[in-house]
């Protein structure tokens, strides 16, 4: 009885993590028999504004995030996740270099959408970067570009409105369902843009620190004092960590530091007594626990 | 008179060289002409269908004919290279799906077809086994090519070096077999199938190392100075792409600079493919577009061409060899003069002896028709393998 109840709760854990990631709970091959388009997104917040414009219609194009450990900038996929891939009618990108794995893997490029594509004059170029020489190339460095886009709303609305137009591309009958749907998604957009503005503003352009260069298009959309360190919120930064923090508060004396996640209670501790308050500001790049992407942001928003 | 007839197969019976030599001088008379006619039609069909089904093909100014026998089968000749943003270009008209080809590489005997995923649709090409390639360093065989190198998939095939002189030059990558495609009677079958950036692995455009920032790699690192480390020659390069590997793999150079041997163009109706000729025809980029199934029209005009002067020459041939069985059966019945002589006496007329002269000649050539039938049976089974022979060669 027990090993059946097992099982049960093992098919049950399975059903979840399916719908976790997908739109709906359907299956594969349920999906086949109903013809519906496959896209697959690169990270949450494509996912999501995919999610939100596709709808839940049964002949919607299924929206799938592939299960990703972690950061989606950093991710790997492995042999499934490439055939996921290719199998999809359409792979929505956030662009920037933030899908460092396109540089690896076989996909059909006439079915890649690359998000930023119609923005490149707003993104932001990385300065620092690091260069290396071997062979007769000579001395060089690979070029860089902040990827976090969607952390300026403005930018999130464009990547929405691209979102748009490759779904309809896809599926031209469901084009004025789409065009609805984002919409209302702008507008919630706007909305978040509005409430961060007033957020932001509050701090009266005092100094503050990034855990991780990481908040570029937050900076510069509400034009934030903000100096970038290289800290992970799961790891206790070493010395040399501490007295580089030192000499940047003597010229940035800032009274709050962002993270992508809660650090260490060491870590947050020994910030307070430098009088440095910690203050969690989720990227949203991966599925959250709780919520969707607007639940996070509103989050990010009550803390400041 | 069925007894003339038993009489003239005895006696082909008997002479057995002397009939021997005459149905295969008679058989290769009626062999030869009609071989290369069907050989020629086969192998025009068989060329011509698959340059139809490529609409227009991009490559480097040059020879129009080796640009489309290298793109379309793979045939040793290497064309000039184009550089990858010509890709680029072409994808920005929007008036066709591009598959960009580089086929300078080879394993084994196998050519390496460096391409996109777009291509096994764009041929209709199925898997029998595995997958497609999904990352760099991984690959697709052939029916022919997987027969040949004796690998599944799950197996591995070596690149081979250009030359064995270049001993500083290109290694050789160790590629994964992803996949095996089923047969399909084309140049296709003999194709190792990658990423079209792995050929540029291949070529040493790009390629992996261990990473000289850590600790590990103090021993192949020459110098470091502001954050600039130079590597010395002791640095291990991969010789095979895995996923531990992957991101320690990278190319040198702009992207745009790297070749493609050309790249395949498919518009979606007449009027993108009007528009794409009417804009590429006078190109001053060292670009060339052609329609392959117009060089290979001229091509085929010339095999034509000779292959009616050989017919005309076979006929000759044919002639002179008539004359002389005609002078050996002449010879032969003056040399048989007692033989008749004594059928005569023991009571067979004239006309006997005349239906067993023709029985004889009768057997010779309908044995001789046969085995020319069968023989152009045989070959016409195999005229694509071939013609494919000598494609690939």
């Amino acid at each position: 009885m027990s090993r059946l109840l097992s099982m049960l709760f093992s098919l049950f854990l399975a059903a979840c993590g399916e719908m976790e990631d997908t739109q709906s709970g359907n299956t594969g091959t349920e999906d086949r028999v109903a013809n519906r388009p496959l896209v697959v997104t690169s990270n949450y917040p494509l996912f999501f504004f995919a999610s939100q414009i596709a709808g839940d219609a049964k002949q919607a194009p299924r929206i799938v995030l592939p299960s990703i450990g972690g950061d989606p900038a950093s991710w790997v996929p492995t042999a499934d996740q490439i055939g996921l891939l290719q199998s999809a009618d359409l792979v929505l990108l956030n662009g920037a270099g933030y899908e460092s794995w396109l540089d690896w893997i076989t996909l059909d490029e006439g079915r890649l959408t690359n998000t930023t594509a119609g923005t490149t004059s707003q993104l932001i170029e990385l300065k620092e970067l690091p260069t290396h020489q071997h062979g007769p190339a000579g001395e060089h460095a690979h070029l860089g570009t902040a990827f976090t886009t969607w952390l300026d709303p403005r930018l999130a609305m464009e990547q929405a409105g691209a979102v748009a137009v490759a779904l309809e591309r896809l599926v031209p009958d469901q084009a004025d369902s789409f065009r609805d749907k984002l919409s209302g998604l702008q507008s919630r957009l706007t909305e978040l843009d509005r409430e961060l503005a007033d957020t932001f503003a509050a701090l009266n352009g005092q100094p503050i620190l990034f855990s991780h260069p990481v908040y570029q298009y937050l900076q510069r959309r509400y034009d934030l004092n903000g100096v970038s360190l290289h800290w992970e919120p799961d790891a206790e930064p070493g010395i040399s960590a501490w007295i580089e923090l030192q000499k940047i508060l003597q010229q940035h004396p800032a009274a709050i530091m962002l993270w992508e996640e809660v650090p260490l209670a060491s870590t947050s501790a020994r910030l307070a007594d430098m009088g440095v308050r910690s203050i969690v500001f989720r990227t949203a790049s991966n599925r959250p626990g709780h919520g969707d992407y607007f639940d996070v942001m509103g989050g990010n928003a009550d803390r400041l | 008179m069925s007894g003339a007839w038993y009489l003239g197969w005895r006696y082909l019976a008997f002479h057995k060289f002397k009939s021997a030599i005459l149905i295969a001088s008679i058989t290769l008379m009626l062999f030869l002409p009609a071989a290369t006619r069907v050989l020629v039609s086969d192998s025009a069909a068989a060329l011509t269908a698959r340059a139809d089904r490529t609409p227009l093909l991009f490559g480097a100014a040059g020879s129009p004919l080796e640009l489309v026998l290298n793109s379309l089968y793979f045939h040793a000749g290497k064309p000039s290279a184009i550089t990858a943003d010509k890709l680029d270009q072409l994808q920005a008209t929007s008036l066709a799906k591009f598959i960009p080809l580089n086929t300078h590489f080879h394993s084994r005997d196998n050519p390496i077809v460096g391409t996109t995923l777009e291509y096994f649709s764009f041929r209709g090409l199925e898997l029998a086994g595995g997958r497609l390639m999904g990352m760099l360093g991984e690959c697709v065989l052939g029916a022919g090519a997987a027969a040949r190198q004796g690998v599944v998939s799950g197996d591995y095939v070596v690149s081979s070096p250009e030359t064995v002189f270049d001993i500083a030059g290109v290694y050789p990558l160790r590629m994964k077999v992803a996949g095996v495609l089923k047969p399909t009677g084309s140049t296709d079958d003999a194709a190792v199938f990658v990423d079209v950036r792995t050929t540029w692995v291949i070529q040493g455009l790009g390629h992996g190392h261990q990473d000289l920032a850590k600790p590990g790699a103090a021993a192949g690192v020459l110098g470091r100075k502001e954050g600039v480390i130079t590597a010395n020659a002791s640095v291990a390069q991969y010789a095979e792409i895995t996923v531990d590997n992957i991101a320690e793999f990278h190319f040198h150079g702009r992207s745009d600079n790297f070749p493609l041997t050309s790249v395949i163009a498919v518009p979606p109706d007449d009027k993108s493919a009007t528009l794409l000729r009417g804009r590429y025809q006078s190109n001053d980029e060292g670009l060339q577009l052609v329609v392959p199934a117009t060089v290979l029209n001229d091509l085929l005009d010339t095999v034509f061409t000779v292959q009616n002067y050989v017919i005309l020459g076979l006929a000759m041939l044919g002639m002179a060899t008539v004359a002389v069985i005609v002078l050996v059966f002449l010879l032969s019945q003056q040399l048989r003069r007692g033989e008749f002589h004594t059928l005569s006496r023991i009571g067979a007329s004239r006309i006997y002896i005349g239906l067993l002269i023709a029985s004889e000649l009768a057997f010779v050539f309908i044995g001789s028709l046969l085995l020319a039938l069968s023989l152009i049976i045989v070959m016409k089974q195999y005229a694509l393998q071939i013609l494919q022979s000598f494609l690939t060669l």
